[in-house]
């Protein structure tokens, strides 16, 4: 194979050449076509375009399946024929339909209850639902010589923050609640407000 | 001279087009208003943010002398029901007992504001029509609350052609991302009470929590120079971060559409550069300065929040 071809193979894979001719050629030829596969895989993880999971030879895997498929004869127009035909059909459906009900039931369970365990780890760890994003200027220690007690403390201040963050949160929508009311009561109580709000706040240990 | 007057004439007709999107947009929102006030029905919907889905059930209408009746709840994890009779709201949360409070607006993932007087919205928003789609199945009307600058976010509204109810709720940044998603699952308009409104109707809510006037004005010792036009002061009082015990001095404004929270407290740090983390919407600020903290909260952009931030001046107290 010559390295020109190999060239013409690249340029192709990168749009710079339209001809049909070349195109044929690369098909035809056993090597060339794996080329092309290999640098537009190349090309892919350059791009950062992969999926997460790398069938590297596609047309491979196809060709095979379709090889593994049973022959499918026609039947012949004998309306009797048909009728049994049907009812082996059904037969041989209904317990395999069944059994994949049952199968995507349990896969539903098994779903169920990771949610359920993940949904339990957010509100004991209020720092995974919300994301910080640093505003620019701040700069992330990266140096070699960074020390390991400064980390422990930087993580200490992260979690400090993410726990401040949460609080904010839930003290707005709390604050909110109560604002409704501010626009819309007629006031006229004598009651001591300090107690009041406190009585709400206490409740949200 | 003839291409002028057509070029006029084109002007003038686009103009008036413009008036009749916005006319016909805000007799929308009416309508969106009206229905979810009168209307008896029970609705499904999801809220979308930060990668998850949180379904609610909602439930509303009106009893035989005409008495809201209304109910909000969570689906998944820990209850969070929020019940209405009429002015009594009641929120029943993990975190507190239930408790209630006396306002005609239940504060939940819907804005309040779309149930109420969608004029008060004029001043910082634009109303617009935008087109006909498809949601829920049915045919829908998609209706653009934009803002008037950047400094906030716009909402879109996808409303029912045939009940005028909502189908669709995005909140959406000026380049078009969208933030946060509120789409409905199920809709269903009834003429009767449905069975979970009945079981309201005999409920005993909880106890109402008296809040006065006077506690929720008082006068701090900092202010805010800037917002966003619009917005204006709710409340302001001193009271305790519930989860962290933190004693702040606290205002909420409001432009109708949009809460904003500010905090200001003393802290031990002398400076800590601005950090903010966004759930869903909504943005969550905080930065030290000379010793003080300010932190700003609310379904606004970042860069809002921090200029309502650096905005706040300390009132130095007065020499008597």
């Amino acid at each position: 194979m010559s390295e020109n071809k190999f060239e013409t193979v690249s340029s192709c894979v990168d749009n710079y050449q339209h001809n049909e001719s070349t195109f044929d050629e690369i098909i035809n030829d056993e090597h060339l076509s794996a080329t092309w596969d290999r640098y537009h895989l190349i090309g892919d993880v350059l791009r950062n375009d992969t999926p997460d999971i790398l069938q590297l030879d596609l047309s491979a895997e196809i060709a095979s399946a379709i090889a593994n498929e049973p022959t499918i004869l026609a039947p012949k127009s004998s309306n009797v024929f048909a009728l049994k035909f049907k009812a082996k059909v059904v037969e041989l459906a209904k317990p395999f339909g069944q059994l994949a009900i049952a199968a995507s039931a349990a896969g539903l369970m098994v779903l169920g209850v990771q949610t359920n365990v993940a949904q339990n780890n957010d509100t004991i760890l209020p720092s995974q639902i919300v994301q910080t994003i640093p505003m620019a200027g701040i700069a992330e220690p990266v140096s070699l010589n960074f020390q390991q007690p400064d980390r422990a403390s930087q993580k200490q201040a992260y979690i400090e923050q993410q726990r401040r963050f949460y609080a904010l949160l839930s003290d707005h929508q709390q604050q909110i609640k109560l604002g409704a009311v501010a626009v819309n009561v007629v006031d006229n109580a004598n009651k001591n407000t300090e107690t009041d709000t406190k009585k709400v706040n206490e409740h949200n240990k | 001279m003839k291409l002028l007057s057509s070029i006029l004439l084109l002007l003038s007709l686009s103009f008036s087009a413009v008036a009749e999107e916005t006319k016909s947009a805000k007799v929308w929102l009416e309508r969106l208003s009206s229905s979810l006030k009168s209307l008896n029905f029970s609705t499904s919907f999801v809220v979308i943010k930060n990668n998850q889905a949180q379904p609610y059930h909602w439930f509303h209408g009106l009893d035989e002398n005409d008495t809201q009746l209304e109910i909000i709840s969570s689906l998944n994890g820990p209850r969070r029901d929020i019940l209405r009779i009429s002015d009594v709201v009641s929120y029943i949360e993990p975190e507190s007992p239930p408790y209630s409070v006396t306002s005609k607006q239940i504060s939940g993932p819907i804005p309040a504001i779309l149930s109420g007087d969608i004029t008060k919205l004029e001043s910082g928003y634009d109303f617009i029509s935008v087109g006909r789609s498809r949601i829920l199945g049915r045919p829908a009307q998609l209706i653009r609350i934009e803002a008037k600058k950047a400094y906030r976010y716009a909402y879109w509204l996808w409303l029912d052609q045939k009940s005028g109810m909502l189908l669709k709720l995005s909140i959406v940044t000026k380049k078009g991302q969208q933030l946060e998603q509120i789409q409905f699952t199920h809709l269903e308009v009834t003429q009767k009470l449905s069975e979970t409104l009945l079981q309201l109707q005999s409920t005993e809510l909880p106890v109402i929590v008296d809040i006065p006037q006077q506690y929720q004005q008082q006068t701090l010792q900092w202010q805010v120079n800037w917002l966003p036009e619009g917005f204006k002061q709710v409340n302001s009082n001193r009271h305790k971060i519930s989860l962290t015990k933190q004693p702040v001095e606290f205002m909420l404004f409001s432009d109708g559409l949009v809460d904003v929270s500010i905090y200001v407290n003393g802290t031990k740090d002398k400076k800590r550069d601005a950090d903010f983390v966004m759930d869903g919407a909504t943005v969550v600020l905080n930065q030290v300065n000379k010793g003080i903290e300010v932190s700003v909260v609310g379904k606004i952009p970042s860069q809002t929040a921090k200029a309502i931030a650096d905005s706040i001046t300390i009132i130095p107290p007065k020499t008597p």
